[in-house]
């Protein structure tokens, strides 16, 4: 695991893909405070939350080549061959990329110390926010690598990794149109208002329910939920099980 | 040792490998031979666990691949088609990150890679990135990363396919020097490069074993029939009819018919002996056709498969 890890890390610094990656998020960081601080209302918790609705381009750079470029390279093959089992693999990249996170997060470090400094404040709200962001980031990353199992081309790869990141932080949206579909098509099929509203409404909570952005925007005023955080771990550990079952369906693949 | 009992692997309808069982002893270099296709590949993946059989047993010195992969996977190094080489590391980063792979402890490492650099002759290139090597560089280091780990077999496929003749010389060598203290499997669809590293030959068409030998029995064998190929001039259907009532061949057939230069394939009974030959040149000189070139052809693949399916030999 600590092997696949590490060559993972370096290999980001060895081609552009880490550089490109820090760098967006130390203009987006960078730009946010700077705007913030230029009008001297300076927010570690809303730079953080601005900065994770940029997830859905940061990880797909960061996770598509994870295991697509492995399939290309025919270097998957090591994963199978040698004692090293599929599992430790997969955890070993999702570290890699989690650490080039929290390499990236050290920009949000610098404004805090400089917020400080100049006797900003940095309170629990702004911790919680930074507890979520490195969760949330977590989860994502498990998405991205899962997306990257699933083909061997880099491009394709980042495309769906941006799809299904995309979907996950326009979940209330979607909630809504899926809760109008449903309570029409309820009512087209003969239900009374009434009960066609309240299904079109269950509907629309059942959906939003996984929405991981509300389920932890009490973070920010510092009420921290165990069980949204549980929530995010799981929905990663499902997406990095489901990597695995990628990687070992390859093994006992008839076609 | 690997025990292979029975092995088949069904991709949809198609079974690519159908009832493979043969044995690899200690120390023993065993050819696989086949031509594109057959298996040879499919076969190699499943010993190593790479793939997964459909049914059959594979045991590596007494570890069945599927039941206890890491014992089993520990015994084998691997070189596959495409050697798995990383080209944004250096040679040496990457043997380290093999080591890792394969769980060598920090302090045998050193030793064991020194030896390994100096035995595959790489050390000049272990600071170089991967990508920048050369072909034959890249075979080797692909090699090198086989015997990371001190495995007791190593499984090479087609490990000199693209390398120039020197480099494929020099691969043969290695391989020979690594036969004393390793059990080897080689696959190769050239016959001539199996002769020069096996003991034991498997021969695998069409997902069957069609022959496993030991190499003097298949080159015995083979040399019951021998060909020459003659070029000359004059014509062909009339030298074919009466070179065949030569002693000592088989059969002459006629192959390029042209005004000019004719071509024709002879067949002999024996091995090609000089008595043979003289007496085709005193006969082509008698007939005042002028011999352009004599040369035996070298048995084929296909041949053989025809040879051992013709013959219905059993295994």
């Amino acid at each position: 695991m600590l092997a696949i890890f590490k060559r993972e890390f370096l290999s980001y610094f060895r081609s552009p893909v880490g550089y490109v990656a820090i760098a967006i998020f130390s203009f987006l960081s960078g730009f946010i405070f700077y705007s913030q601080f230029s009008t001297g209302a300076v927010n570690i918790g809303s730079e953080v939350i601005s900065l994770r609705s940029f997830f859905v381009i940061i990880v797909p750079i960061i996770t598509m080549g994870l295991l697509a470029d492995d399939k290309k390279r025919g270097t998957d093959i090591l994963y199978y061959t040698t004692p090293v089992s599929l599992f430790s693999v997969v955890v070993g990249k999702v570290l890699a990329a989690f650490a080039l996170f929290v390499v990236m997060f050290i920009n949000v470090i610098i404004h805090i110390i400089v917020t400080v400094g100049c006797g900003g404040v940095f309170g629990v709200g702004a911790v919680g926010t930074i507890i979520v962001f490195f969760f949330m980031a977590f989860m994502f990353i498990s998405m991205g690598l899962f997306a990257s199992a699933i083909t061997d081309n880099q491009i394709v790869s980042a495309i769906v990794a941006f799809i299904i990141i995309l979907i996950t932080q326009l979940l209330t949206i979607i909630a809504g149109y899926a809760g109008t579909a449903a309570s029409s098509i309820a009512s087209m099929l003969g239900a009374k208002t009434a009960s066609a509203y309240q299904i079109g409404s269950a509907v629309k909570k059942a959906i939003a329910w996984f929405d991981p952005f509300v389920k932890t925007q009490d973070f920010r005023l510092g009420v921290f939920s165990v069980s949204s955080l549980v929530f995010l771990v799981s929905i990663g550990v499902l997406f990095m099980y489901l990597t695995f079952r990628v990687l070992e369906k390859k093994r006992w693949s008839q076609s | 040792m690997i025990e292979i009992n029975n092995l088949v692997k069904r991709y949809g309808d198609k079974k690519a490998v159908n009832g493979i069982s043969f044995t690899v002893n200690d120390d023993e270099v065993l050819g696989f031979l086949g031509p594109n296709g057959a298996g040879k590949s499919t076969t190699m993946n499943i010993i190593t666990g790479y793939l997964s059989s459909t049914s059959g047993t594979v045991k590596v010195n007494g570890h069945d691949i599927l039941e206890e992969p890491e014992l089993a996977k520990k015994e084998i190094g691997y070189l596959p088609e495409t050697p798995p080489l990383y080209m944004d590391m250096t040679v040496k980063e990457y043997l380290d990150f093999i080591c890792d792979l394969k769980g060598v402890a920090k302090a045998k490492r050193k030793h064991m890679l020194e030896r390994i650099i100096t035995l595959v002759k790489i050390s000049d290139v272990t600071d170089r990135l991967i990508g920048n090597l050369s072909k034959g560089y890249k075979q080797r280091v692909g090699i090198a990363q086989a015997m990371v780990g001190d495995p007791s077999i190593l499984i090479l496929d087609e490990p000199t396919v693209g390398l120039d003749p020197n480099q494929i010389i020099e691969i043969r060598r290695l391989i020979k020097s690594l036969a004393k203290s390793h059990s080897i499997i080689i696959s190769s669809h050239i016959l001539s490069e199996i002769q020069e590293v096996a003991d034991r030959v498997v021969i695998i068409n069409n997902g069957y074993i069609a022959a496993v030998d030991s190499l003097s029995d298949l080159s015995k064998r083979l040399s019951g029939q021998t060909k020459l190929l003659m070029t000359f001039g004059g014509p062909a259907k009339d030298c074919s009819a009466k070179i065949r009532t030569l002693p000592g061949i088989a059969s002459a057939v006629p192959k390029v018919i042209n005004s000019k230069v004719s071509q024709i394939e002879i067949t002999l009974v024996g091995e090609s002996s000089t008595e043979i030959r003289s007496s085709i040149f005193f006969f082509m000189a008698q007939q005042g056709w002028p011999i352009l070139e004599l040369r035996s052809m070298d048995p084929s693949l296909e041949d053989i498969f025809i040879n051992i399916t013709a013959g219905k030999r059993k295994v």
